[in-house]
């Protein structure tokens, strides 16, 4: 049976308070760019808006939610996405909750497969259950060495795995997690297990690892002739693995405004810019520290104009980054076509909607969300 | 011990190891272990001492021409290691000479057993945690950063420029191997073993422990902690003089090292 295009929902729950001037004077814009910046007051406006555009992207017909966690981040307030994902369990009742994901190398993996089994069994079975090695910082706020965070993935991902599927009691003799006993009481209620998706910027070993497991991978906004290199690389992965890879292997994550005129949709979408330079902004040994990744993947990542890519990446104008399909803003119309370039070139499997960046105004993303669900989403699945 | 030409570039069969060494001179063995920067192979320092010692300048596992064996991924674990290299190379009471990483080394191969160390010389060594400064980040900041804080002044530097220059690829990859090893080994306790304060307590060989003033790496208020672990050590204090005495006082710190493997204390020699 034939795939059936998936549409989500995504928002990094920004911090759109801070401002150019206010990263300029630091050396970096995650590490070293001050929390006395981080006002709970506005947070909690900020968090309710979010919540909001979840329950109204589940009610306007998005087919899931996505959710993600980054730490010592003013561009993303969610250093839990588990805690994220519960609220989307309560605040939506049909849509997939997508966690993209878990930074399982920095966190207890008997733990986690609990919370995550729990998700499933509050949401009715709802979640996708994405594995993350974080970016760089990830590791570094959360005290490891990054000569550790492959192995510790690896680890926790099969112990998560073996939580899941294996009845307890069971000894797990691991490196970095030894257990006498592993019996968590709560079990997903999805068999075996919920979905398990993989994400990725640029690094050939990351599509290898999610090829090699078979789970779906997502590209997060890379370039389109990239991400049809990456996408190749899954392909030819899988068949070396022996199965024929398809779009319910491969989706795409794509910055994308709608509004009723495409004049108001520039000019809002103009915020998808918002602080691009700062963001990960600061010595190359945070985004690179030794042992964290290979020299190859740090030189794909060089080519690639990532959202956030700060100056890791080359620089490319709002402009640009429109006609690259990288960044996508208008009318329902115009949203609908660019929309179905993007599907007949890279048939994702799943579209993830980048759809909230910066100061954005709540009632815009609103407004966004209910075009989306109510005249772009059906439009496109019709072909 | 056969005589070598100073410098020559050999290798040493560490069991099943292939461990790249430098090694020159006459007389008495100096073993040398350098720091997480890796070996920068034979240096001047190296050919001055080596008019009166055989001085062996080994890469240790994981840093430059030598491979890391799966199993050495501790400080505690190279220190091991370089007792399996100083017993491969069939030498007796030798000079256990380390600087920063490698001086860290040194000190807990001779807090393991330091029958066979007739001197231990400790140079800007990490391993202990200072009470009132920090040890300097040197693993997130940039190669320039790194520099700064290396020396203290550049001027005092035979040859700088050799520090600034655009490294060839080949020179690149052996950095960045080298950082990721040095990075395994000192991330976590950052540069520094709790146990080593108390370890020490057994070590009764006579020890020299020497520090750059104006250390901006490890605070030479370190050099103080360790002569306090290290029964009847002696401290000498460089002056105007960062993270590497043997490069930016190089005179001077010969001297110092020279004088005390000549006093009376040293039995062997």
């Amino acid at each position: 049976m034939a795939h059936e295009l998936e549409v989500f929902w995504f928002s990094e729950q920004p911090y759109g308070h801070v401002t150019e001037d206010d990263l300029a004077p630091y050396e970096s814009g995650r590490m070293h760019f001050p929390n006395t910046y981080f006002d709970p007051e506005k947070a909690h406006v900020l968090y309710s808006n979010y919540h909001d555009q979840y329950q109204l992207a589940d009610e306007v017909g998005f087919d899931g939610i996505m959710s993600n966690e980054h730490h010592s981040s003013y561009w993303c307030m969610k250093p839990s996405v588990n805690v994220d994902a519960a609220v989307i369990t309560q605040r939506t009742r049909k849509a997939k909750i997508a966690m993209l994901g878990n930074v399982i190398a920095v966190n207890d993996p008997v733990k986690m497969a609990e919370e995550i089994a729990m998700l499933d069994c509050i949401s009715g079975g709802r979640i996708i259950s994405g594995f993350v090695r974080g970016t760089a910082v990830e590791t570094l706020h959360a005290g490891y060495p990054p000569t550790e965070n492959r192995p510790r993935f690896e680890e926790a991902h099969d112990l998560i795995v073996k939580c899941w599927t294996e009845p307890g009691p069971f000894r797990w003799e691991g490196e970095y997690w030894p257990h006498r006993m592993v019996n968590p009481w709560v079990v997903p209620i999805q068999k075996p297990h919920p979905p398990v998706w993989f994400p990725g910027t640029g690094s050939p070993e990351s599509v290898i690892w999610a090829a090699k497991h078979r789970y779906p991978y997502m590209n997060l906004g890379s370039l389109l002739d990239l991400t049809k290199q990456l996408k190749g690389i899954y392909h030819e992965t899988a068949a070396e693995e022996g199965y024929e890879a398809g779009p319910e292997h491969f989706g795409y994550l794509i910055r994308c405004l709608v509004a009723d005129t495409d004049e108001r949709a520039q000019e809002i979408g103009r915020t998808f810019l918002w602080t691009e330079n700062h963001r990960n902004r600061g010595p190359m040994e945070f985004n690179d520290p030794p042992g964290y990744q290979s020299r190859e993947a740090l030189r794909i990542k060089m080519s690639r104009p990532l959202i956030g890519t700060g100056t890791m990446g080359r620089r490319m104008t709002y402009e640009d980054l429109q006609a690259a399909y990288n960044i996508i803003v208008g009318s329902p119309e115009t949203v609908t076509e660019k929309l179905r370039h993007i599907r007949r070139d890279l048939e994702p499997g799943y579209i993830l909607i980048y759809g909230n960046e910066g100061h954005m105004p709540h009632e815009d993303v609103m407004r966004s969300v209910e075009l989306l669900g109510t005249k772009v989403i059906p439009a496109l699945k019709e072909g | 011990m056969t005589t070598v030409q100073n410098g020559s570039r050999t290798t040493v069969n560490v069991n099943g190891t292939a461990v790249e060494m430098y090694s020159g001179g006459n007389g008495p063995p100096l073993v040398f272990f350098h720091g997480a920067g890796g070996s920068n192979g034979w240096q001047p320092w190296h050919e001055d001492l080596a008019t009166e010692y055989t001085v062996f300048v080994p890469s240790q596992p994981g840093f430059n021409g030598t491979e890391a064996p799966a199993w050495v991924k501790t400080i505690s674990d190279v220190a091991h290691f370089n007792h399996m290299f100083v017993e491969a190379l069939g030498l007796q009471d030798i000079v256990l000479m380390g600087s920063s990483m490698g001086g860290w080394v040194s000190a807990e191969m001779a807090a393991m057993d330091d029958h066979n160390v007739d001197a231990l010389i400790l140079v800007d060594a990490a391993g202990i945690k200072p009470r009132e400064g920090e040890i300097a980040e040197i693993f997130m900041v940039s190669s320039e950063t790194r520099l700064k804080q290396r020396f203290h002044d550049p001027s005092q530097v035979d040859n700088y420029e050799n520090y600034t220059r655009e490294l060839t690829p080949e020179e690149q990859l052996v950095v960045h191997s080298n950082a990721i090893m040095a990075s395994q080994l000192c991330w976590k306790p950052y540069l520094h073993n709790p146990s080593l304060p108390h370890t020490l307590s057994r070590v009764d060989t006579p020890t020299l422990i020497v520090w750059g003033n104006e250390d901006a790496i490890i605070p030479v208020e370190c050099g103080h902690l360790f002569q306090q672990a290290i029964r009847g050590s002696q401290l000498r204090i460089i002056d105007n003089c960062g993270h590497s005495p043997a490069v930016e006082k190089r005179g001077e710190f010969v001297e110092a090292v020279t004088s005390f493997l000549d006093s009376p204390q040293i039995s062997v020699f």
